[in-house]
């Protein structure tokens, strides 16, 4: 039992985390190598990962797509450690719109533009901090959305994650709430009522005792009587 | 469209939340109220002078400053969207 209610708990925990992951803002320090735009036939597996039409287009099965083309600084531990290396990255730049996840971008259009703007070669690099939520799966033809690009001096810049450190702070003052609610209604509500209840219980269950007992006793007066 | 659906679950979702908070608060106001009743006559059994200090103080509370904080419930996510939509989309 207590093996089954490890198990599920961390599968819990994964799902909650990789849904995090994949929600919550980003930053990678990427050089941006060319823009374009693709055709995109959506299918069932990976609609998921794609947002809706642009904010005033009307939605179909298939739409063109903005792509950004990075070369990436790769990092250890979710971006917090970063690596020599470098590898290729390709963000979609998709409006989030008023729905999810709540980004609320409408400029997509803009973004591609500054992304134009950013355009840069190796011999002479001009880096950027890309902010992005999402995956890039090559198996389900996937990418991260871009939200926004800020051009830095070079590549081994600090960036402090505030939305994400301001984000957890909050679920965990919910999580208090919540178990401090949860603490007091039972204390004043549940608490007396079952305490009502076992009274009651205790009650009833003396007074069928005591009934039990006179019918025995009746009965037991039919009883054969000692021999004397 | 999108727009009217995200204020009306919106509005939903935070009259939920409002309705808890507000709940939780007055339940601690209350036990506070009767444990300091408890503390200040540790020896009666006045249940109606209880019962009257205790309404007293609750109705205090729903006129208080405090109380009317809990709106904010409806004002800071609000104020957070349309934040985030502008830092996103002006900078």
């Amino acid at each position: 039992m207590r093996r089954i209610k490890t198990i599920f708990l961390t599968l819990v925990l994964l799902i909650v985390g990789a849904f995090l992951h994949y929600v919550l803002p980003q930053h990678d320090i990427v050089r941006i190598t060319s823009t374009e735009v693709i055709r995109t036939d959506f299918n069932g597996m990976n609609r998921l990962f794609y947002a809706q039409a642009d904010s005033g287009a009307t939605e179909l099965s298939t739409r063109d797509l903005r792509l950004i083309n990075t070369e990436m600084k790769k990092t250890w531990l979710f971006g917090f450690i970063q690596r020599d290396s470098s590898k290729v990255m390709v963000y979609r730049n998709e409006d989030t719109g008023w729905i999810w996840p709540p980004y609320f971008k409408f400029d997509s259009s803009d973004l591609q533009a500054q992304a134009a703007a950013e355009v840069s070669s190796a011999a002479n690099p001009q880096w950027a901090v890309m902010t992005h939520y999402g995956w890039r799966n090559k198996y389900l033809t996937i990418f991260p959305n871009a939200i926004g690009i800020r051009p830095v001096a070079g590549p081994d810049v600090t960036v402090i994650p505030w939305f994400n450190i301001v984000f957890f702070i909050f679920l965990i003052v919910a999580f208090v709430f919540l178990r401090a609610a949860w603490r007091q209604f039972r204390e004043r509500a549940i608490d007396p009522t079952m305490q009502d209840v076992d009274d009651r219980l205790d009650r009833v269950g003396h007074q069928l005792n005591e009934r039990r007992g006179r019918f025995r006793r009746w009965l037991d007066t039919w009883r054969a009587k000692p021999r004397k | 469209m999108a727009l009217i659906r995200l204020i009306f679950f919106g509005f939903i979702g935070l009259t939920i939340v409002y309705f808890l908070v507000s709940i939780y608060s007055r339940s601690v106001r209350r036990e506070k109220l009767e444990k300091a009743w408890a503390e200040e006559h540790p020896e009666s059994d006045n249940v109606p002078a209880r019962d009257a200090y205790v309404a007293e103080g609750m109705e205090q509370y729903e006129k208080s400053l405090r109380h009317k904080l809990i709106l904010l419930v409806y004002v800071v996510p609000v104020a957070l969207v349309i934040g985030i939509h502008i830092v996103t989309t002006y900078t």
